[in-house]
Protein backbone atom coordinates (compact mmCIF):
# COMPACT_ATOMS: atom_id res chain seq x y z
CA UNK A 1 0.00 0.00 0.00
CA UNK A 2 2.82 2.34 1.03
CA UNK A 3 4.68 1.38 -2.12
CA UNK A 4 1.63 2.23 -4.22
CA UNK A 5 1.38 5.63 -2.56
CA UNK A 6 5.08 6.22 -3.13
CA UNK A 7 4.74 5.27 -6.83
CA UNK A 8 1.83 7.69 -7.25
CA UNK A 9 3.79 10.50 -5.56
CA UNK A 10 6.78 9.78 -7.80
CA UNK A 11 4.49 9.84 -10.86
CA UNK A 12 3.06 13.24 -9.85
CA UNK A 13 6.54 14.59 -9.16
CA UNK A 14 7.82 13.31 -12.50
CA UNK A 15 4.83 14.76 -14.35
CA UNK A 16 5.48 18.14 -12.75
CA UNK A 17 9.22 18.12 -13.44
CA UNK A 18 8.87 16.86 -17.02
CA UNK A 19 7.48 20.19 -18.17
CA UNK A 20 10.16 22.13 -16.35
CA UNK A 21 13.17 20.46 -17.95
CA UNK A 22 13.01 17.08 -19.77
CA UNK A 23 10.10 18.10 -22.00
CA UNK A 24 10.27 21.86 -21.56
CA UNK A 25 7.85 23.23 -24.21
CA UNK A 26 10.26 25.93 -25.41
CA UNK A 27 13.76 24.53 -24.96
CA UNK A 28 13.10 20.84 -25.63
CA UNK A 29 9.89 20.57 -27.71
CA UNK A 30 10.19 23.92 -29.52
CA UNK A 31 6.47 24.58 -29.13
CA UNK A 32 4.82 27.99 -28.79
CA UNK A 33 7.57 29.73 -30.77
CA UNK A 34 5.32 32.65 -31.82
CA UNK A 35 4.92 34.19 -28.31
CA UNK A 36 8.40 33.00 -27.36
CA UNK A 37 9.93 35.23 -30.00
CA UNK A 38 7.37 38.04 -29.93
CA UNK A 39 6.85 38.95 -26.27
CA UNK A 40 10.27 38.36 -24.75
CA UNK A 41 11.77 41.82 -25.26
CA UNK A 42 11.16 42.44 -21.52
CA UNK A 43 10.40 40.30 -18.46
CA UNK A 44 7.03 41.87 -17.55
CA UNK A 45 5.20 40.96 -20.79
CA UNK A 46 6.91 37.57 -20.84
CA UNK A 47 5.67 36.80 -17.31
CA UNK A 48 2.16 38.01 -18.14
CA UNK A 49 2.10 35.80 -21.24
CA UNK A 50 3.38 32.86 -19.17
CA UNK A 51 0.70 33.33 -16.51
CA UNK A 52 -2.00 33.64 -19.20
CA UNK A 53 -0.81 30.37 -20.76
CA UNK A 54 -0.82 28.66 -17.32
CA UNK A 55 -4.44 29.81 -16.78
CA UNK A 56 -5.59 28.62 -20.22
CA UNK A 57 -3.63 25.36 -20.00
CA UNK A 58 -4.97 24.59 -16.53
CA UNK A 59 -8.61 25.34 -17.42
CA UNK A 60 -8.50 23.49 -20.75
CA UNK A 61 -6.79 20.44 -19.21
CA UNK A 62 -9.43 20.33 -16.45
CA UNK A 63 -12.34 20.55 -18.92
CA UNK A 64 -10.82 18.09 -21.41
CA UNK A 65 -9.98 15.59 -18.65
CA UNK A 66 -13.52 15.79 -17.25
CA UNK A 67 -15.14 15.12 -20.62
CA UNK A 68 -12.52 12.66 -21.93
CA UNK A 69 -14.87 9.66 -21.76
CA UNK A 70 -17.60 11.53 -23.67
CA UNK A 71 -15.40 12.74 -26.54
CA UNK A 72 -16.08 11.40 -30.03
CA UNK A 73 -12.64 10.75 -31.62
CA UNK A 74 -13.43 12.64 -34.85
CA UNK A 75 -14.79 15.66 -32.94
CA UNK A 76 -12.07 15.89 -30.29
CA UNK A 77 -9.92 18.57 -31.98
CA UNK A 78 -13.03 20.72 -32.44
CA UNK A 79 -13.87 20.32 -28.76
CA UNK A 80 -10.29 21.15 -27.72
CA UNK A 81 -10.27 24.31 -29.85
CA UNK A 82 -13.65 25.40 -28.52
CA UNK A 83 -12.48 24.90 -24.93
CA UNK A 84 -9.17 26.69 -25.46
CA UNK A 85 -10.79 29.61 -27.33
CA UNK A 86 -13.21 30.16 -24.44
CA UNK A 87 -10.51 30.45 -21.81
CA UNK A 88 -8.26 32.56 -24.04
CA UNK A 89 -11.13 35.02 -24.57
CA UNK A 90 -11.66 35.20 -20.80
CA UNK A 91 -7.92 35.76 -20.22
CA UNK A 92 -7.89 38.47 -22.90
CA UNK A 93 -10.90 40.26 -21.38
CA UNK A 94 -9.33 40.03 -17.91
CA UNK A 95 -6.08 41.61 -19.10
CA UNK A 96 -7.97 44.38 -20.93
CA UNK A 97 -9.98 45.13 -17.79
CA UNK A 98 -7.30 44.93 -15.10
CA UNK A 99 -3.92 45.46 -16.80
CA UNK A 100 -4.79 47.49 -19.92
CA UNK A 101 -1.24 48.66 -20.54
CA UNK A 102 0.08 45.12 -20.51
CA UNK A 103 -2.78 44.03 -22.74
CA UNK A 104 -1.71 46.68 -25.26
CA UNK A 105 1.93 45.62 -25.01
CA UNK A 106 1.03 41.99 -25.70
CA UNK A 107 -1.24 43.05 -28.56
CA UNK A 108 -2.52 40.15 -30.68
CA UNK A 109 -0.36 37.55 -28.92
CA UNK A 110 -2.92 36.88 -26.16
CA UNK A 111 -5.71 35.95 -28.62
CA UNK A 112 -3.09 33.92 -30.50
CA UNK A 113 -2.77 31.58 -27.48
CA UNK A 114 -5.74 29.80 -29.11
CA UNK A 115 -3.38 28.39 -31.72
CA UNK A 116 -0.51 27.79 -29.29
CA UNK A 117 0.62 24.20 -29.91
CA UNK A 118 1.50 23.58 -26.23
CA UNK A 119 -2.12 23.78 -25.12
CA UNK A 120 -3.64 21.60 -27.83
CA UNK A 121 -0.67 19.20 -27.47
CA UNK A 122 -1.29 18.76 -23.71
CA UNK A 123 -5.04 18.34 -24.27
CA UNK A 124 -4.36 15.59 -26.80
CA UNK A 125 -1.35 13.91 -25.18
CA UNK A 126 -2.30 14.16 -21.52
CA UNK A 127 -5.71 15.51 -20.51
CA UNK A 128 -7.73 13.35 -22.93
CA UNK A 129 -6.05 10.20 -21.61
CA UNK A 130 -5.52 10.86 -17.90
CA UNK A 131 -7.49 11.62 -14.76
CA UNK A 132 -8.17 15.12 -13.47
CA UNK A 133 -5.32 15.23 -10.94
CA UNK A 134 -2.62 14.17 -13.41
CA UNK A 135 -4.02 16.66 -15.96
CA UNK A 136 -3.82 19.51 -13.42
CA UNK A 137 -0.24 18.63 -12.48
CA UNK A 138 0.73 18.32 -16.14
CA UNK A 139 -0.80 21.76 -16.88
CA UNK A 140 1.07 23.32 -13.97
CA UNK A 141 4.37 21.69 -14.92
CA UNK A 142 4.14 22.53 -18.62
CA UNK A 143 2.83 26.04 -17.89
CA UNK A 144 5.61 26.70 -15.38
CA UNK A 145 8.20 25.36 -17.84
CA UNK A 146 6.89 27.65 -20.57
CA UNK A 147 6.80 30.67 -18.23
CA UNK A 148 10.30 29.94 -16.93
CA UNK A 149 11.70 29.66 -20.47
CA UNK A 150 10.01 32.91 -21.53
CA UNK A 151 11.33 34.74 -18.46
CA UNK A 152 14.91 33.47 -18.95
CA UNK A 153 14.85 34.54 -22.61
CA UNK A 154 13.26 37.90 -21.73
CA UNK A 155 15.70 38.45 -18.84
CA UNK A 156 18.74 37.99 -21.10
CA UNK A 157 17.26 40.22 -23.83
CA UNK A 158 16.12 42.97 -21.45
CA UNK A 159 19.42 43.13 -19.54
CA UNK A 160 21.53 43.30 -22.69
CA UNK A 161 19.23 45.62 -24.66
CA UNK A 162 18.48 48.13 -21.88
CA UNK A 163 20.92 47.37 -19.05
CA UNK A 164 17.91 46.83 -16.80
CA UNK A 165 15.67 44.00 -15.70
CA UNK A 166 12.05 44.54 -14.55
CA UNK A 167 12.88 48.18 -15.38
CA UNK A 168 15.53 48.24 -12.60
CA UNK A 169 19.00 49.22 -13.77
CA UNK A 170 21.43 46.36 -13.13
CA UNK A 171 24.34 47.06 -15.45
CA UNK A 172 26.84 49.90 -14.89
CA UNK A 173 26.42 53.25 -16.67
CA UNK A 174 29.35 52.57 -19.03
CA UNK A 175 27.51 49.60 -20.56
CA UNK A 176 26.32 50.39 -24.08
CA UNK A 177 22.90 48.72 -24.57
CA UNK A 178 22.59 46.30 -27.49
CA UNK A 179 19.33 47.65 -28.91
CA UNK A 180 19.33 44.92 -31.59
CA UNK A 181 18.47 42.34 -28.93
CA UNK A 182 15.08 43.97 -28.33
CA UNK A 183 14.25 43.51 -32.03
CA UNK A 184 12.96 40.34 -33.72
CA UNK A 185 16.46 39.35 -34.88
CA UNK A 186 17.62 39.58 -31.24
CA UNK A 187 14.89 37.15 -30.23
CA UNK A 188 16.08 34.55 -32.76
CA UNK A 189 19.75 34.98 -31.79
CA UNK A 190 19.08 34.74 -28.04
CA UNK A 191 16.77 31.75 -28.45
CA UNK A 192 19.36 29.99 -30.62
CA UNK A 193 22.12 30.57 -28.06
CA UNK A 194 19.92 29.39 -25.17
CA UNK A 195 18.86 26.28 -27.12
CA UNK A 196 22.54 25.51 -27.69
CA UNK A 197 23.27 25.99 -23.98
CA UNK A 198 20.38 23.71 -22.98
CA UNK A 199 21.65 21.05 -25.38
CA UNK A 200 25.17 21.25 -23.94
CA UNK A 201 23.85 20.94 -20.37
CA UNK A 202 21.60 18.01 -21.35
CA UNK A 203 24.49 16.17 -23.02
CA UNK A 204 26.69 16.67 -19.97
CA UNK A 205 23.96 15.29 -17.70
CA UNK A 206 23.50 12.09 -19.74
CA UNK B 1 -35.76 10.25 -37.76
CA UNK B 2 -32.68 8.07 -37.57
CA UNK B 3 -30.64 10.87 -39.15
CA UNK B 4 -31.71 13.29 -36.40
CA UNK B 5 -30.91 10.68 -33.75
CA UNK B 6 -27.48 10.14 -35.30
CA UNK B 7 -26.87 13.90 -35.42
CA UNK B 8 -27.81 14.32 -31.75
CA UNK B 9 -25.73 11.30 -30.70
CA UNK B 10 -22.68 12.70 -32.43
CA UNK B 11 -22.97 16.33 -31.47
CA UNK B 12 -24.81 16.64 -28.14
CA UNK B 13 -21.59 17.31 -26.23
CA UNK B 14 -20.52 19.95 -28.74
CA UNK B 15 -23.92 21.70 -28.53
CA UNK B 16 -23.98 21.69 -24.71
CA UNK B 17 -20.32 22.78 -24.50
CA UNK B 18 -20.92 25.62 -27.01
CA UNK B 19 -23.88 26.83 -24.98
CA UNK B 20 -21.96 26.62 -21.69
CA UNK B 21 -18.81 28.29 -23.06
CA UNK B 22 -20.90 31.01 -24.73
CA UNK B 23 -22.57 31.70 -21.40
CA UNK B 24 -19.17 31.85 -19.68
CA UNK B 25 -17.81 34.39 -22.20
CA UNK B 26 -21.01 36.45 -22.08
CA UNK B 27 -20.78 36.60 -18.26
CA UNK B 28 -17.13 37.65 -18.33
CA UNK B 29 -17.90 40.26 -20.99
CA UNK B 30 -20.88 41.67 -19.07
CA UNK B 31 -18.90 41.90 -15.84
CA UNK B 32 -15.72 43.42 -17.29
CA UNK B 33 -16.87 45.47 -20.31
CA UNK B 34 -17.74 48.63 -18.27
CA UNK B 35 -14.23 48.53 -16.83
CA UNK B 36 -12.69 48.01 -20.28
CA UNK B 37 -14.66 50.96 -21.68
CA UNK B 38 -13.61 53.09 -18.71
CA UNK B 39 -9.95 52.17 -19.31
CA UNK B 40 -10.22 53.38 -22.91
CA UNK B 41 -11.82 56.68 -21.85
CA UNK B 42 -9.22 57.17 -19.11
CA UNK B 43 -6.38 56.61 -21.57
CA UNK B 44 -7.75 59.11 -24.10
CA UNK B 45 -8.38 61.65 -21.31
CA UNK B 46 -4.86 61.20 -19.94
CA UNK B 47 -3.33 61.71 -23.36
CA UNK B 48 -5.45 64.81 -23.99
CA UNK B 49 -4.55 66.21 -20.55
CA UNK B 50 -0.87 65.72 -21.37
CA UNK B 51 -1.30 67.70 -24.59
CA UNK B 52 -3.49 70.46 -23.15
CA UNK B 53 -2.44 70.52 -19.46
CA UNK B 54 -4.40 73.66 -18.58
CA UNK B 55 -7.72 72.08 -19.53
CA UNK B 56 -9.99 71.10 -16.62
CA UNK B 57 -12.20 68.83 -18.65
CA UNK B 58 -12.79 67.54 -22.16
CA UNK B 59 -16.24 67.46 -23.70
CA UNK B 60 -17.17 65.56 -26.83
CA UNK B 61 -17.98 68.29 -29.37
CA UNK B 62 -18.44 66.37 -32.62
CA UNK B 63 -18.26 62.93 -34.16
CA UNK B 64 -16.83 63.33 -37.64
CA UNK B 65 -16.32 60.98 -40.58
CA UNK B 66 -12.87 61.56 -42.02
CA UNK B 67 -11.41 60.04 -45.18
CA UNK B 68 -8.07 58.44 -44.29
CA UNK B 69 -5.03 58.43 -46.60
CA UNK B 70 -6.15 54.97 -47.83
CA UNK B 71 -9.57 56.36 -48.78
CA UNK B 72 -11.35 54.60 -45.90
CA UNK B 73 -13.89 56.50 -43.79
CA UNK B 74 -12.68 56.77 -40.20
CA UNK B 75 -14.64 58.04 -37.21
CA UNK B 76 -12.92 60.92 -35.47
CA UNK B 77 -14.20 62.22 -32.15
CA UNK B 78 -13.42 65.88 -31.53
CA UNK B 79 -13.16 66.93 -27.87
CA UNK B 80 -13.30 70.50 -26.65
CA UNK B 81 -10.76 71.32 -23.94
CA UNK B 82 -12.41 73.54 -21.32
CA UNK B 83 -11.14 75.58 -18.38
CA UNK B 84 -13.55 77.85 -16.49
CA UNK B 85 -16.06 77.31 -19.32
CA UNK B 86 -13.60 78.78 -21.82
CA UNK B 87 -12.41 76.83 -24.82
CA UNK B 88 -8.65 76.24 -24.66
CA UNK B 89 -8.32 74.03 -27.67
CA UNK B 90 -9.46 70.90 -29.42
CA UNK B 91 -8.29 67.32 -29.48
CA UNK B 92 -9.25 64.58 -31.91
CA UNK B 93 -8.25 61.05 -32.76
CA UNK B 94 -6.78 60.07 -36.11
CA UNK B 95 -5.20 57.01 -37.67
CA UNK B 96 -3.33 55.73 -40.69
CA UNK B 97 -0.76 53.18 -41.82
CA UNK B 98 2.64 53.11 -40.15
CA UNK B 99 5.76 51.06 -40.92
CA UNK B 100 4.56 47.85 -39.27
CA UNK B 101 0.91 48.40 -38.46
CA UNK B 102 -1.77 51.05 -38.04
CA UNK B 103 -0.77 54.13 -36.02
CA UNK B 104 -3.49 55.79 -33.91
CA UNK B 105 -2.87 59.30 -32.64
CA UNK B 106 -4.50 61.98 -30.52
CA UNK B 107 -3.81 65.40 -32.00
CA UNK B 108 -4.40 68.63 -30.08
CA UNK B 109 -4.73 72.10 -31.59
CA UNK B 110 -5.37 75.59 -30.22
CA UNK B 111 -8.89 77.04 -29.93
CA UNK B 112 -8.74 78.77 -33.34
CA UNK B 113 -7.33 75.76 -35.14
CA UNK B 114 -4.25 77.76 -36.10
CA UNK B 115 -1.43 76.00 -34.24
CA UNK B 116 -0.73 72.47 -33.10
CA UNK B 117 -0.59 71.81 -29.36
CA UNK B 118 1.05 68.47 -30.04
CA UNK B 119 0.23 64.83 -30.58
CA UNK B 120 0.31 61.64 -28.55
CA UNK B 121 0.38 58.03 -29.69
CA UNK B 122 -2.78 56.13 -28.78
CA UNK B 123 -1.67 52.85 -30.35
CA UNK B 124 1.20 51.74 -32.56
CA UNK B 125 3.31 48.67 -33.28
CA UNK B 126 6.34 50.42 -34.76
CA UNK B 127 9.79 48.81 -34.55
CA UNK B 128 11.12 48.90 -30.97
CA UNK B 129 14.15 51.15 -30.66
CA UNK B 130 13.51 52.82 -34.04
CA UNK B 131 9.98 53.56 -35.24
CA UNK B 132 8.56 53.57 -31.73
CA UNK B 133 10.58 56.73 -31.05
CA UNK B 134 7.59 58.63 -32.51
CA UNK B 135 6.36 58.37 -28.90
CA UNK B 136 9.36 60.27 -27.54
CA UNK B 137 9.26 63.96 -26.73
CA UNK B 138 12.31 64.65 -28.95
CA UNK B 139 10.12 64.14 -32.01
CA UNK B 140 6.76 65.19 -30.58
CA UNK B 141 8.08 68.56 -29.35
CA UNK B 142 8.61 69.68 -32.95
CA UNK B 143 4.83 69.75 -33.44
CA UNK B 144 4.08 71.95 -30.42
CA UNK B 145 3.36 75.42 -31.80
CA UNK B 146 3.77 74.37 -35.45
CA UNK B 147 1.31 76.14 -37.79
CA UNK B 148 -1.76 74.20 -38.95
CA UNK B 149 -1.36 73.43 -42.60
CA UNK B 150 0.74 71.05 -44.61
CA UNK B 151 3.61 69.75 -42.48
CA UNK B 152 6.68 68.58 -44.35
CA UNK B 153 9.35 66.04 -43.46
CA UNK B 154 13.05 66.90 -43.56
CA UNK B 155 15.85 64.36 -43.19
CA UNK B 156 18.19 66.90 -41.59
CA UNK B 157 17.71 70.27 -39.97
CA UNK B 158 17.21 72.01 -36.68
CA UNK B 159 14.70 70.00 -34.65
CA UNK B 160 14.34 72.85 -32.14
CA UNK B 161 13.08 75.30 -34.74
CA UNK B 162 9.27 75.33 -34.69
CA UNK B 163 7.85 75.59 -38.18
CA UNK B 164 6.06 73.42 -40.72
CA UNK B 165 9.25 71.44 -41.38
CA UNK B 166 9.59 68.40 -39.11
CA UNK B 167 12.99 66.72 -38.81
CA UNK B 168 12.63 62.94 -39.19
CA UNK B 169 13.85 60.47 -36.58
CA UNK B 170 17.17 59.02 -37.67
CA UNK B 171 16.64 55.37 -38.67
CA UNK B 172 12.86 55.71 -38.63
CA UNK B 173 12.03 57.93 -41.58
CA UNK B 174 9.02 55.80 -42.59
CA UNK B 175 7.40 56.06 -39.14
CA UNK B 176 8.20 59.79 -38.92
CA UNK B 177 6.66 60.36 -42.33
CA UNK B 178 3.63 58.22 -41.45
CA UNK B 179 2.84 60.47 -38.46
CA UNK B 180 3.04 63.58 -40.65
CA UNK B 181 0.86 62.01 -43.38
CA UNK B 182 -1.80 61.02 -40.82
CA UNK B 183 -1.83 64.47 -39.22
CA UNK B 184 -1.84 66.28 -42.59
CA UNK B 185 -4.74 64.22 -43.94
CA UNK B 186 -6.87 64.56 -40.80
CA UNK B 187 -6.26 68.10 -39.61
CA UNK B 188 -7.44 69.76 -42.83
CA UNK B 189 -10.63 67.69 -42.98
CA UNK B 190 -11.39 68.08 -39.27
CA UNK B 191 -10.91 71.85 -39.52
CA UNK B 192 -13.15 72.06 -42.59
CA UNK B 193 -15.94 70.00 -41.01
CA UNK B 194 -15.67 71.98 -37.76
CA UNK B 195 -16.07 75.21 -39.71
CA UNK B 196 -19.08 73.78 -41.55
CA UNK B 197 -20.65 72.85 -38.23
CA UNK B 198 -19.95 76.35 -36.92
CA UNK B 199 -17.81 75.09 -34.04
CA UNK B 200 -14.90 77.29 -35.09
CA UNK B 201 -14.66 80.48 -37.11
CA UNK B 202 -13.70 80.60 -40.78
CA UNK B 203 -10.45 82.32 -39.92
CA UNK B 204 -11.15 85.22 -42.15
Amino acid sequence: MASNGQTTTTLYKQTLLTGLWRENPVFRLLLGMCPTLAVTAAVKPALTMGLSVIFVLLCSNIVVSLMRNLLKPHLRILMFTLTIATFVTIADLFLKAFVPRMSETLGPYVPLIIVNCIIICRAEACASKNNLFISIIDALGMGAGFTLALCVLAGVREILSTGAVWEIKVLPAWFVPWAALSMPAGAFITLGLLLGLVNVISKKRT
Amino acid sequence: MSKIKHFIEQSWLLIIASFFFGLLIATANTVWSPRIEQNKITKINNLMSGLLPKAEKFELAAELQIKSSKGKKVKSNVYEALAERQCLGWAFNCEGPGFADKIELIVAVDKNFEKFAGYAVLASNETPGFGDRIKLSYYRQQFVGAPIGKLEIAKTGDAEKIDSEIVAISGATVSSEAVIKIINSFVVQVKKQMQEKGLIGNGK
